[in-house]
């Protein structure tokens, strides 16, 4: 127990009066700035939602160790979004009107986004989404948001190029009911026929069935020779599962978030064969890429985790450039360490040390060169393809 | 013949949900009142059997028992400790306050295990091609054998055994039966715990097919109150007919639905029966 003494008493009241004659200054130098967190740690996206969280934590502790940003330990508050828009609303105002927070990271599904980003942009919080729906960024955010994460037309763009590439022809799209299933097949079906193929029958099923028997039926009716599963983990796994049962050999293309290697380990490994997967990717030998991998003590860290590291990384960057944790001045600076012809550093350590000697910075992340337009979207960005062999990931190009 | 496999198709899944349609059912019919619990009862057992399965290196179907008897005692357990003071409230906060639980309960498994998905230690086997092209798989039979040996044990046990009749005679006249001398509150728990088994093997029966997440129960019980409904909510064969009729119905609907909005089939069964029949298929009598 602390024992008070006369002497502490005095420094005390030294101290709030001091505090109380400059009260701007006291805080900045006691008090640590608050980041929020805001991903899902239930529901749909909790596999991926702790995941993020460990990656963005992993960076504040790093910058934490070296002094933190304008001389203040950086604090994050999390908060679980239950990956329902209702909870993560609620969560949201939590943040902004009791925690006063700038900044939230970490909305992952895209209905979740739509719900939260308002909340965002009327309150001049600063948001940072995995979301991939088109939709998104055609909200009035007014720059109060930004995206790692392609939108569904730059990914299906990329993934017809791969699969026309490997010589098919005819694609059956099984995929579940969200908000970017429409989207992604008819982006699919253009790309396709610019390549002499197209999309011969487009199955959306309900999430959350024992079995997709029936379902699987109806889309190989169609006589298809590529099929292109646009689910989520629980699901996919279930279809993978079905067509192995149904003696369907056909090769198959999923989103690397529906079925990463901790997700393929719960599947013998013949059901998972000729099966190819695709996710926003760094350049191989990017610098940023294995920091994270370091960071995180991982081989690999997948799209989200390389993400969620890239968000702690510009809001940290961009509150040492703009010398101010706010919503607005987020907005404003976010492009002027994003992007540019400026040094490049790969980590948010790096590039304060970098801003420190007063040199103007480029952040290339983990996921990505991390260059946005001017509705937050990333410009543009690679592709990372693997092959599944023998249940194991394995890599096969960079597009 | 796309018609038989959709009907194929249905009676395979419809055969599975009878088990914990039958649990959901046998607690109505004797408690008298809809425990949502079940859902998380199942994913107690659905991980009490990976655990048997794939940590303890146990062959399945020693693990489908460990599935049972580990979600039969936490029924038991949470019914005696939790639900029963709920009970003297009536009906509705019971039931509102085993949706309380089932959350709690299945945050606790997913403090244990995680989020991330599971699957049980077996390999996958081709379908077995039948007469005419038609489709069926080896798991979803050996499912439906085991679902319908333990349907079998229950009405069994029902029908011959002293403790089985005793149950009924709760079910049927609670008054009667403790005029009779039958002891209620023992009855209460040997109910808890067959049910709460059997809808612990029907999680981990589920999960044989599918893989195993903290939500496997949860994703099923609207599915699952449906048939109990549909069958007639306190009727135990009633169950396992509800079953078979959402099984098959939502598979038939993909003849003229897409295949989005086949959940819809389960309750648009429920609004039908309720209106022609609002004691379900084979009414409310307990067997």
């Amino acid at each position: 127990m602390t024992k008070t003494t006369r002497r502490t008493l005095l420094k005390g009241a030294a101290a709030i009066s001091a505090a109380a004659a400059f009260p701007i200054r006291a805080t900045a130098q006691g008090e640590p700035l608050k980041f929020g967190i805001l991903t899902p740690l239930t529901g749909a996206g909790g596999q991926d939602g702790p995941r993020m969280l460990k990656a963005m934590q992993a960076v504040i502790d790093e910058v934490n160790k070296g002094g933190g940003v304008l001389g203040r330990k950086i604090e994050s508050i999390v908060e679980d979004d239950q990956t329902n828009p209702e909870a993560a609303v609620r969560a949201a105002r939590k943040l902004i009107e009791v925690n006063k927070v700038p900044v939230i990271m970490g909305t992952w599904a895209s209905a979740v986004t739509s719900a939260v980003a308002p909340v965002c942009w009327e309150s001049k919080t600063f948001l940072c989404t995995v979301s991939g729906a088109d939709s998104i960024t055609q909200l009035p955010h007014q720059g109060y948001l930004i995206r790692t994460q392609p939108t569904s037309k730059l990914q299906a763009t990329s993934h017809a190029g791969f699969v026309a590439g490997m010589g098919h022809k005819k694609v059956a799209v099984i995929g579940i009911q969200a908000p970017f299933a429409l989207a992604t097949k008819e982006h699919l079906d253009n790309v396709l026929k610019t390549k002499g193929g197209s999309v011969v029958v487009h199955v959306i099923y309900e999430k959350d069935k024992p079995t997709y028997r029936s379902e699987i039926d109806q889309a190989m009716r169609a006589n298809p020779d590529f099929l292109y599963l646009n689910g989520y983990a629980p699901d996919t796994v279930v279809v993978l599962r079905d067509l192995f049962k149904a003696n369907i050999n056909l090769p198959k293309f999923a989103q690397s978030y529906a079925v990463p290697q901790k997700t393929l380990d719960t599947i013998p490994p013949e059901v998972s064969t000729k099966l190819y997967t695709g996710q926003p990717s760094a350049d191989i030998d990017s610098k940023a890429f294995t920091l994270a991998a370091q960071r995180l003590g991982m081989a690999e860290p997948d799209a989200y985790e390389s993400q969620a590291t890239d968000w702690a990384s510009l809001v940290i960057l961009t509150v040492a450039k703009a010398k101010e944790a706010t919503g607005t001045a987020l907005k404003d600076n976010v492009s002027k360490i994003s992007q540019g012809s400026g040094q490049k550093v790969y980590s948010a350590v790096d590039g304060l040390k970098a801003l420190a000697e007063g040199k103007e910075i480029n952040y290339e992340g983990a996921s990505g060169p991390c260059d946005f337009t001017d509705i937050g979207d990333i410009q543009g960005c690679r592709f990372r393809y693997m092959e599944v062999v023998d249940g194991k990931l394995k890599f096969l190009k960079i597009v | 013949m796309e018609v038989l496999q959709l009907i194929l198709n249905g009676l395979m899944s419809g055969t599975i949900l009878a088990v914990p349609a039958i649990g959901l059912t046998a607690i109505f019919a004797v408690l008298r009142f809809t425990n949502f619990a079940l859902a998380s009862h199942m994913t107690i057992g659905a991980f009490a059997g990976f655990v048997a399965n794939v940590t303890l290196a146990w062959p399945i179907v020693p693990s489908l028992l460990a599935a049972f008897v580990v979600a039969g005692l936490v029924g038991v357990a949470t019914d005696e400790v939790i639900l029963k003071p709920f009970r003297a409230a009536g009906f509705i906060t019971t039931a509102i306050g085993s949706i309380a639980l089932t959350i709690a309960l299945e945050n606790c498994v997913r403090f244990i295990f995680g989020n991330q998905l599971r699957g049980y230690d077996l390999p996958i086997r081709r379908d077995w091609v039948i007469g005419g092209g038609l489709r069926v798989g080896p798991q979803q039979v050996e499912n439906l054998v085991i679902a319908v040996i333990a349907m079998a044990l229950l009405f069994a046990f029902l029908s011959f055994t002293r403790t089985g009749k005793a149950m009924r005679a709760v079910a049927d006249n609670p008054m009667l039966a403790s005029i009779k001398g039958i002891n209620a509150d023992m009855v209460a728990r040997l109910v808890s715990f067959v049910a709460m088994g059997l809808a612990g093997l029907g999680g981990m029966l589920i999960g044989l097919d599918t893989t195993i997440d903290p939500l496997i129960g949860f994703k099923t019980i609207l599915s699952i109150f449906a048939a109990a409904v549909v069958g007639g909510l306190g009727s135990l064969p009633g169950a396992v007919v509800g079953a078979l009729v959402v099984g098959v119905g939502e598979e038939l609907s993909l003849l003229f639905l897409s295949p989005a909005y086949r959940s819809a089939i389960g309750f648009l069964a429920i609004l039908l029966v309720l209106t022609l029949r609002p004691r379900g298929i084979l009414g409310a009598r307990a067997y």
